[in-house]
This record gives structure tokens, C-alpha cells and sequence, in this order.
């Protein structure tokens, strides 16, 4: 019995953390139907973050809130720079110009910073575990437990109870009204990069909390699983969003658990496999977004 | 008429490329290797490496003294078509020597061109063992093979006393993937008992399920082996020793990198195998420094300096055969016998073209590597690859 417990606080500490990435997406599809694939490359640049502060002694807690400040950072500044020049153009020119930001910054860091892993030190008490009776918890699940509750927490707070927040999901429901009422399009589609940018660095503190170190290809797994988890919950539904990174954790650690030892190679197909049993159910997603909305 | 006007102008150009051959000694060497991409992480800094030892060849008179060497340079991208393609255009262009990517699949892939045109070929520091055996008599490794770190490694386990070892792989790579499996064949050759597989997807970093099983083990294991590198390996490690495991860990090359040693108390005791280890005073850690002060920044990793050591190992072979003839040089690279270099002594005679050298094992102890020992894997418990 502890060991589903305990496999069960695995799923839900993973799924946080798909969770934070799927909506990190969702806020941006929601307003723009931009899938922003760059979104991994703003989780590097959060490592990187931390690695810089790291590197002049900062303490770890200030570490964290360098590494979410880079990742807004770099949201504006892409947002400005690529995705604002882009916005006329239809899904599939902003999906490609999506590409090109995360390659190009991939390179950047690359051959500007270095092609190596650069470590990132965890303060010592991470690798600890707390005993709870039959249960083990780490320190980073527990963290990451922790911190997705209170950024899910925040950010519905922000949504529901801000002009800025009721200006992004009433953008998302219908973004042309929006602008009639006089609300300024760019403050919108900036505040919204800026909650992706700063879900991107809290989910890059825990993904970063787990692997120790910081690469210029990090961002790749974690994005894909973004978008699987995004698709899963429903395109451009926040809450669907949230419900599909549970989804997808939950479904990752039960296979990797419970399928017999031949089969765990395959583990990925299974799991595939069940998304794409859910989408024969639910084409729209767990829970759909208000409006309907396809690339 | 035609044939006439066809024949004066092949005779001119081939006066014209017969005088620019005869006018300077220069041997090409040229290198598709991924300099962005996934793979870069180990063909930049080997690179680095191959590109300092040029020069210094160069300035003491080329290869064998009088071959001035020339490097043609093409990024692979890690693409594998991007690799063939790289490779078409060296072999078009005559390179004498080609240099191939840290991995296997693009090595074989680039190798089966330049092994038709008679060019000799190393991998920058590709482990597969079957690399070789894969492509033809041109294709030579340079790095210790997965199959003789495999076996340094199960000799230092069973002579450690460890009964019962847990091995964790994934099918993802060969390197991950066989590495451990040459070890269990060795280790259960020498008496050991391999307790249970477990097995990861590259780059998923969550252990937890794995862990979880692990901790559920009884008994529970001596050790645990696995070749997994970054980022899984510190996920890993994380996970399991925040779960209360408790055993010893053995790694392979991949895990030699700082951030390792950057884990703290953590990483105490995990035991990997590696290239070369800076010892003070040795000439690893005498060429660090010429390296820290040339470039400004000490090398990351140790692929600097078995990039490095591969124009030497070519100088050892035009040395021996006298000349730059693809035949001529191969079979001087295949009896190449212990030829000095940073971390050891390298030797072809005898292999399959993946050369036997010294390989280190290192024990990590309070963010330090400390040697453990240095050897020369027996060949009689070498794995067949």
C-alpha cells in the first residue's frame, strides 16, 4: 500500500511541474494562438540565471527570483523583438517564428556561453527527505508540490481579481471585443508573455532542482511535454492546462511503475498511447477552452 | 577536335593540381563534426583541443616533421544526413584524414563514405566498441571503448567485494544502453550477482517510480551501476539518495563533469571511470595549464585533451609510415604500440582499431576526484563487442 502512496505523491509532484509548463503555454495560446515553442529556451535562460547568481554567491532564495526575473525578461524581449513584428501573420508563421527563436537562442547559448552542462549548486538540505509515517517525501517533490499550489493559487488570484488578469481572459475569450472596449492590445499580449516568462522560471527552478546543472538543449523535453500536456487539457484552456500536466504526470509514473520490467522500454508509447485515447474521447481536450480555437 | 581541346585542358589542370600538391608538403585533414546541436557539448571542446595541437605540429614542422597541416572544418549540426553530406564534400575535396563526431551513428554514417575513398577516419571520441567493425580497416576509434571501461569497472567491483548490483540503463543510446551491459557480463564472470535492471528515458529526469522500486529491493544492493550521464544521473542520484538508498554508486565517463562534483555530499563516494584525471604534476594537468593560458579558460572536461592527443597519434603514424598514402597510413595506424600521450600510453596492435590505453577510475570525495587506479583493462575479461 505505501508504495501507491508513495508513487501517488510521485505523479502529483511531477505533474506539477507539467502543469506550471502546459500553462505557461495556455496563457499565450489563449490571447495570441501562438504555441510558443521558445518556451523551453526561456527555462534555460532561468538556469542560466541561477548559474550567474551561483556564481557571485547570491543566496539560493535570491538565485530563485534572478532566475524568474531573467525568464519574464527574456519573454518581453522575445515577445518584442520576434513574436510582435510577427503578429499578423497567420498560426503557422508565428509556430515557425516560434521555432526560430528557441534554435537561435539555443545557438546563442551555445557558442556564448558554452555547449557544456554549467552546474548549478542546490543548497544541501535538497537532497533530504522528510518521513512522514509510511511515506517518504523528498525535499524537491515536496517542493515542487509546494510552489505549484501557491503559483496556481497566485496566478487565479491575479485572473480573477485584477483589471489586468479579467483583461487577459476576457482577451482570450474574445480578443476583438476586447480592443473596442479600449483596452491597449500590446499591455495585454506583454502581460501575458511576462505570467509565461515567470511560469517558465518557476518550473525551471524545480526541473533545475532535480538535474543540477543547466545545458543549452535543456528546454527541449520539458516543452514537449508542455504541449502534450496543453493538448491533452484542451488548447488555450487554462484549467485545462492545469488538468492535463496532472494528466500526463500521473499517466508517466503509473506506466513507469506498474508495467512489467519488458515492456518499460516502451514506456513513452504507452503513454502516448493513452493521450491519444483520451483525445479519441475528448477531441477538445479534458476541458476545452470557451471558445473554440484550432492552428 | 573536341577530344583534342578535352584533353589540353585536362593535361593543364592536371599540371596546374600536380604543382600545387608538389609546391608545399600540406596533408588536409578534415573534420564533420557537430559543433551546434546535441553533440556539441563533446565535439567543441574536443575541437579545441585537436586545433591547439595543430598549431603546435605546425610550428615544429608538420606531421612526421613535413607535412604542414591543413584543417578543413565543417559543423555537422549532430544531423546525421548533415554528417554524410560533410563527409561527401571532404572526401570530394581529398582530404587526406577524416575526423568524425563523438557518437556512433554519425562516425559509422560518415565513415562509410570516406572507407570507399581509402581515407583514414577517427571518431573524435565515439565509445561504441563496434564503431570500427561497423564502417571498414579506415575507421579508428580514439577514446576507451564502453567495453574496456566496462570491464576496468566490473574488475574494481568484485575486487571491492560487491556481491549483489543493481544496473540501471536505457535503450536510448548504445552508450547507455550496452555500457552496463558489458558490465553485468563481466561482473557475473567474476562471481557477481546482478540484483535487477531498471531502465530511464534519456533527458526524463524523473526517478521517481525508478526509485521508489529500488528502495523496495530486498536485499538491497551493494551497488548500483549505470553509464546514465546529465541530466538524468544528477536527477537520479537526487531521487534515490533522498529516498534513503544507501548504496554505492558506479558511473561511467559520461558523469565526469563538474556538475557532478558540484552536487555536494551527495555525490561522496561514487565511483566513474574517465579519460585522464589532472593528478598535480602530471602531464594532464601540466597541459590544463598551458591550455588555461593560452585560451584564458581551463577546459571544462577532459575530451580538450583527448582532442588534443589525436593529431599526435596521427603524427606517431605518418612518422611510422612515412608518408600521407591513405593504405600506407592505415596500416601505420593499425600497429601504432604505445604511444605516449597525456592521460597514458595508446596502442591499435592487436585491436579491432579501437585502441586499448589507460583508462582512470575516480572515486569523488568532498567536491574532489581522487584517482583510484589506472590501468590498462585485462583483454582476457574485455567484453566481445
Amino acid at each position: 500500500m505505501d508504495i501507491v502512496l508513495q508513487q501517488i505523491v510521485n505523479a502529483i509532484s511531477l505533474g506539477g511541474i507539467y502543469a506550471l509548463l502546459a500553462l505557461g503555454l495556455a496563457v499565450i495560446f489563449s490571447i495570441i494562438s501562438l504555441i510558443n515553442f521558445a518556451h523551453g529556451e526561456l527555462m534555460t535562460v532561468a538556469g542560466y540565471g541561477m548559474f550567474f547568481a551561483a556564481a557571485v554567491s547570491l543566496p539560493f532564495p535570491f538565485a530563485v527570483c534572478v532566475a524568474v526575473l531573467f525568464a519574464v525578461i527574456a519573454a518581453l524581449l522575445t515577445e518584442r523583438l520576434a513574436f510582435r513584428p510577427m503578429r499578423k501573420a497567420d498560426a503557422t508563421g508565428l509556430l515557425l517564428t516560434s521555432f526560430a527563436v528557441s534554435a537561435i537562442l539555443r545557438v546563442i547559448f551555445q557558442n556564448g556561453i558554452s555547449a557544456r552542462p554549467k552546474p548549478v549548486p542546490l543548497p544541501s538540505g535538497f537532497a533530504g527527505v522528510i518521513d512522514l509515517g509510511v511515506l517518504h517525501v523528498g525535499i524537491v517533490p515536496l517542493l515542487s508540490i509546494v510552489m505549484t499550489a501557491l503559483s496556481l493559487a497566485s496566478l487565479t488570484l491575479f485572473l480573477n481579481r485584477t483589471t489586468l488578469g479579467k483583461a487577459m481572459r476576457a482577451a482570450a475569450e474574445d480578443f476583438q471585443v476586447l480592443r473596442l472596449m479600449g483596452i491597449k492590445a500590446n499591455r495585454v499580449i506583454a502581460v501575458a508573455f511576462a505570467v509565461s516568462g515567470a511560469l517558465a522560471g518557476i518550473a525551471a527552478v524545480l526541473w533545475i532542482a532535480q538535474r543540477g546543472s543547466v545545458d543549452p538543449l535543456m528546454g527541449f523535453v520539458p516543452v514537449l511535454k508542455a504541449f502534450v500536456a496543453a493538448v491533452i487539457g484542451g488548447l488555450g484552456s487554462l484549467s485545462g492546462a492545469v488538468a492535463g500536466g496532472f494528466a500526463l504526470g500521473i499517466l508517466e509514473v503509473l506506466f513507469q511503475a506498474f508495467l512489467p520490467d519488458a515492456a518499460l522500454p516502451f514506456r513513452d508509447a504507452f503513454v502516448l498511447g493513452f493521450v491519444i485515447l483520451i483525445l479519441i474521447w475528448r477531441p477538445d481536450g479534458l476541458i476545452p477552452a470557451p471558445v473554440a480555437r484550432r492552428s | 577536335m573536341k577530344n583534342f581541346r578535352f584533353a589540353v585542358l585536362a593535361g593543364a589542370i592536371g599540371i596546374v593540381s600536380l604543382t600545387s600538391a608538389a609546391a608545399a608538403e600540406d596533408i588536409t585533414i578534415g573534420l564533420a563534426t557537430a559543433q551546434t546541436g546535441g553533440l556539441a557539448y563533446a565535439d567543441q571542446p574536443s575541437l579545441a583541443g585537436f586545433k591547439m595541437a595543430v598549431d603546435e605540429i605546425n610550428a615544429a614542422g608538420g606531421l612526421g616533421g613535413k607535412y604542414k597541416i591543413v584543417l578543413d572544418i565543417k559543423d555537422t549540426r549532430t544531423d546525421t544526413a548533415a554528417t554524410v553530406q560533410a563527409a561527401q564534400e571532404l572526401v570530394a575535396a581529398g582530404v587526406k584524414v577524416m575526423i568524425t563526431p563523438c557518437d556512433a551513428d554519425p562516425s559509422i554514417a560518415a565513415g562509410q563514405i570516406s572507407q570507399p575513398a581509402q581515407i583514414p577516419t577517427l571518431t573524435f571520441c565515439g565509445t561504441t566498441p563496434t564503431i570500427t567493425e561497423a564502417v571498414g580497416d579506415y575507421m579508428f576509434g580514439t577514446y576507451p571503448a564502453d567495453n574496456g571501461q566496462a570491464a576496468l569497472l566490473a574488475d574494481y567491483a568484485a575486487k571491492k567485494g560487491y556481491k549483489n548490483i543493481y544496473v540501471l540503463k536505457s535503450p536510448d543510446s548504445a552508450y547507455t544502453l550496452r555500457l552496463p551491459e558489458y558490465f553485468e557480463e563481466v561482473f557475473k564472470k567474476k562471481g557477481g550477482t546482478i540484483l535487477g535492471e531498471g531502465t530511464y528515458t534519456m533527458g526524463q529526469q524523473d526517478f521517481a517510480a525508478e526509485v521508489t522500486k529500488i528502495k523496495a529491493l530486498s536485499p538491497q544492493p551493494d551497488a548500483i551501476m549505470t553509464a546514465a550521464y546529465e541530466p538524468d544521473f544528477p536527477a537520479f542520484l537526487q531521487q534515490l539518495r533522498g529516498a534513503g538508498v544507501t548504496a554505492a554508486i558506479i558511473g561511467s565517463d559520461g558523469i565526469d563533469s563538474p556538475t557532478i562534483t558540484g552536487l555536494g555530499a551527495i555525490a561522496n563516494g561514487i565511483v566513474h571511470t574517465t579519460a585522464g584525471s589532472p593528478v598535480a604534476g602530471s602531464k594532464l594537468a601540466a597541459f590544463y595549464d598551458k591550455f588555461k593560458e593560452k585560451t584564458g579558460a581551463a577546459p571544462e572536461t577532459v575530451y580538450v585533451a583527448t582532442g588534443y592527443e589525436i593529431p599526435y597519434i596521427l603524427d606517431a603514424a605518418v612518422t611510422a609510415a612515412g608518408s600521407v598514402d591513405g593504405p600506407a597510413l592505415r596500416d601505420a595506424l593499425a600497429n601504432l604500440k604505445d604511444v605516449e600521450v597525456l592521460t597514458g600510453k595508446v596502442t591499435y596492435a592487436g585491436t579491432n582499431r579501437m585502441p586499448i590505453r589507460d583508462i582512470t577510475i575516480v572515486e569523488i570525495q568532498d567536491g574532489k576526484r581522487a584517482p583510484v587506479v589506472t590501468a590498462m583493462p585485462d583483454p582476457a575479461d574485455v567484453p566481445k563487442p
